[in-house]
């Protein structure tokens, strides 16, 4: 078998290797500061608010978003600006309901959030089952566009492609846990900013910094057979469809375990909140700086273009990068492609090493700890060493299904799933858990429950997945939601809803909504806090 | 144990109903829940003209620029301005009603410590 596919990009290869020599170096430095729980899975809640901002934004922004949506833009113009509208609000969602919250009740994941006040085995199992569920879609999703990228990028067979980003995302994870992951995600949010930013002023450039001028230009290029608008409808042609995924995009970061634990590892509730505003700044450049990146692709390339992007139009960026820099064959092109395709490899690897950090926290804190452990007290050492090896075991999984699947796994359906997943089930449970007096075990357990089996069901019986890409209707006739959020997020509520009414009163447990809210509120007893300059002991076991 | 909110035993549920507390929740309140249904609203009004009056949104204010990608731009511009409102409110006037709301309780439970 030959490792690389017909042509290899020289530049692209010594980029790369400089890239991943880079976060290799990081995670040596990151190894050698790893004490125990508090590093591996906080980074020691020493990271400051404006690199948590950074970070939160390596750690969002997905190939994705990068590719993704500069492709969606390209091929459908105005629809694919409507995700990254979705994605930017969703922040004031994170920041408004549950940043500080999270960073005040929780340690390390959360689970922690979610049983602080309830039962705890059950609540952490749901807790733990939700986050595991993102987490799965969304790594396994993005393992293979990492595998397509490096193929169509750098010239790797797709398989070596993946196994390449599942080893280095298992190295940053396993040897230098969170502080390595968090700079990984700093790196690249950098790596990001300034590519983008050089390949904008490249495109403004080109049509007089007059971004009018290249709407302009960008419609000039359209012929009648082409799918590109400067008005909505061409990719989301059903309303009441735009609407659903309206909803989960807003809702469904709230509920990312990645995005979630990143508050962890700031000192207190104050610089939690402080980092999703640098955030919100980091990225809202970013999706603005996008939408030239589409239109600019459009503009330039036209419409002889699309074939040449690929599926989703995921290569327009690189493409563009390449003709921008003086076009194929040019030393400037192919250095400009090269640039970009290292910076998509930085992007993925980041975003994946924040997802198997996230769920190596569901099996080691959660699972491990209070439902194998059944809660006695453990180990910092066997905690990360439990964490450690279920990081491995999920890589090697997803890397598994990843090169298994191959290409033809489709990836935005395991996006919009995670999505759906984490607006239907970890949200709802979230947000009523550390606001509804009244909320139990019961409800916990049935909204996780509701909201994720109902959005699974949902995306599979919807029209595209099943009978398939190109069937006429869905498999029963009277629904055909490609998302299924607007039925499975209130779906989720009225699980917990439906649970908590069913389920016996819990308002005088051990651990009370008074004390949770207090914490939440206020800062007071939260991890690591001034007010707490010590370490809060897990709850003692559930006594049964 | 040594986490001074267990050693000091705090009364959660008094620490809940004091009137510092409640300050601080009817402060945030009065930002966030207004907040929030306005962004929400905002939001989905773009969304919803996205979804369902696609012809509106497609139409020129400027030369190239469509009343969509306006209405879409003031949503970031929403964004900066409630986070940076958001941010600016809680420095000034929750951080420092958090801080004596948990003051309160602290003090409420060393007194309760040094009776019992």
């Amino acid at each position: 078998m030959s490792v690389l596919a017909a042509s290899v990009n020289v530049e692209a290869l010594i980029i790369f290797a400089f890239v991943l020599g880079l976060t290799l170096a990081i995670t040596y430095w990151a190894s050698k500061r790893m004490t125990g729980s508090d590093s591996f899975f906080a980074a020691g809640r020493s990271i400051t608010a404006f690199q948590n901002g950074l970070a939160i934004s390596g750690d969002y922004l997905s190939a994705a978003s990068f590719l993704g949506i500069a492709g969606l833009i390209f091929i459908f113009g105005f629809d694919g600006f409507l995700y990254s509208v979705g994605f930017l609000v969703a922040f004031l969602t994170v920041m408004f309901l549950l940043a500080e919250r999270m960073r005040n009740a929780g340690k390390y994941t959360i689970a922690d959030v979610l049983s602080f006040r309830l039962n705890e085995r059950p609540a952490r199992t749901a807790a733990a089952a939700g986050t595991l569920t993102v987490a799965a879609f969304y790594l396994i999703a993005q393992m293979v566009g990492a595998g397509v990228l490096i193929q169509a990028l750098v010239g790797f067979d797709f398989s070596v492609a993946v196994l390449l980003t599942g080893v280095f995302m298992l190295c940053y994870v396993i040897f230098g846990g969170m502080l390595a992951t968090t700079w990984v995600q700093i790196i690249k949010a950098c790596l990001l900013m300034v590519g983008i930013t050089i390949m904008s002023l490249f495109v403004l450039g080109k049509v007089g910094f007059n971004p009018v001028e290249l709407f302009n230009r960008a419609e000039r290029n359209t012929t009648p057979e082409s799918t590109f608008s400067l008005g909505p409808g061409t990719f989301l042609s059903s309303p009441i469809d735009t609407v659903s995924l309206g909803i989960a995009l807003v809702l469904g970061t709230a509920g990312l375990p990645h995005i979630l634990i990143r508050f962890f590892t700031v000192p207190d509730g104050k610089a939690a909140r402080s980092s999703v505003v640098v955030a919100m700044f980091i990225i809202g450049g970013f999706y603005i700086l996008t939408t030239f990146i589409g239109f600019g692709a459009r503009a330039f390339l036209g419409q002889e273009g699309v074939e040449a992007a690929g599926t989703g139009g995921n290569l327009a960026a690189p493409n563009l990068a390449q003709f921008l820099g003086g076009g194929e064959g040019t030393f400037g092109g192919d250095l400009f492609l090269a640039v970009i395709a290292a910076v998509a490899f930085a992007t993925i690897l980041a975003v994946v090493a924040g997802l198997v950090l996230s769920a190596s926290g569901a099996v080691a804190h959660d699972i491990w700890t209070s439902i194998v452990r059944k809660g006695k007290p453990q180990s910092d050492k066997e905690e990360v060493t439990v964490a450690r090896i279920a990081a491995a075991a999920i890589g090697a999984i997803a890397i598994a299904i990843a090169i298994i699947g191959g290409e033809g796994l489709n990836v935005s359906f395991m996006v919009g799933l995670a999505f759906a997943v984490a607006a239907s089930a970890n949200f709802p449970a979230l947000l009523l858990a550390l606001t509804w007096r009244r909320f139990n075990t019961a409800g916990a357990v049935t909204g996780v429950a509701f909201g994720v089996i109902s959005s699974i069901f949902l995306v599979i019986i919807s029209p595209k997945v099943w009978p398939g890409a190109d069937a006429e209707g869905g498999l029963l006739g009277f629904y055909d939601l490609a998302n299924p959020g607007i039925i499975s997020i209130p779906l989720g509520f009225f699980g917990c809803w439906l649970g908590t009414m069913l389920g016996k009163d819990e308002t005088t447990s051990e651990r009370s909504f008074d004390e949770l809210y207090v914490r939440s509120e206020t800062g007071l007893g939260a991890e690591g806090s001034v007010l707490a300059p010590t370490q809060v002991p897990d709850r003692a076991p559930a006594t049964v | 144990m040594s986490d001074p909110s267990r050693d000091s035993r705090i009364d959660w549920k008094a620490a809940e109903q004091s009137p510092e507390f409640r300050d601080l929740i009817a402060a945030r309140r009065r930002f966030v829940v207004p907040g929030t249904i306005f962004f929400l609203s905002w939001y989905f009004g773009f969304i919803l003209l996205a979804g369902y009056a696609k012809d509106f949104m497609a139409s020129s204010v400027y030369e190239g620029l469509t009343v969509g990608y306006c209405l879409a731009l003031t949503q970031f511009v929403m964004v900066a301005v409630l986070g940076l409102m958001y941010l600016k409110r809680a420095q000034n006037v929750y951080d420092p009603l958090a801080a004596k709301a948990a003051q309160v309780a602290l003090d409420a439970g060393r007194e309760q410590g040094r009776r019992s």
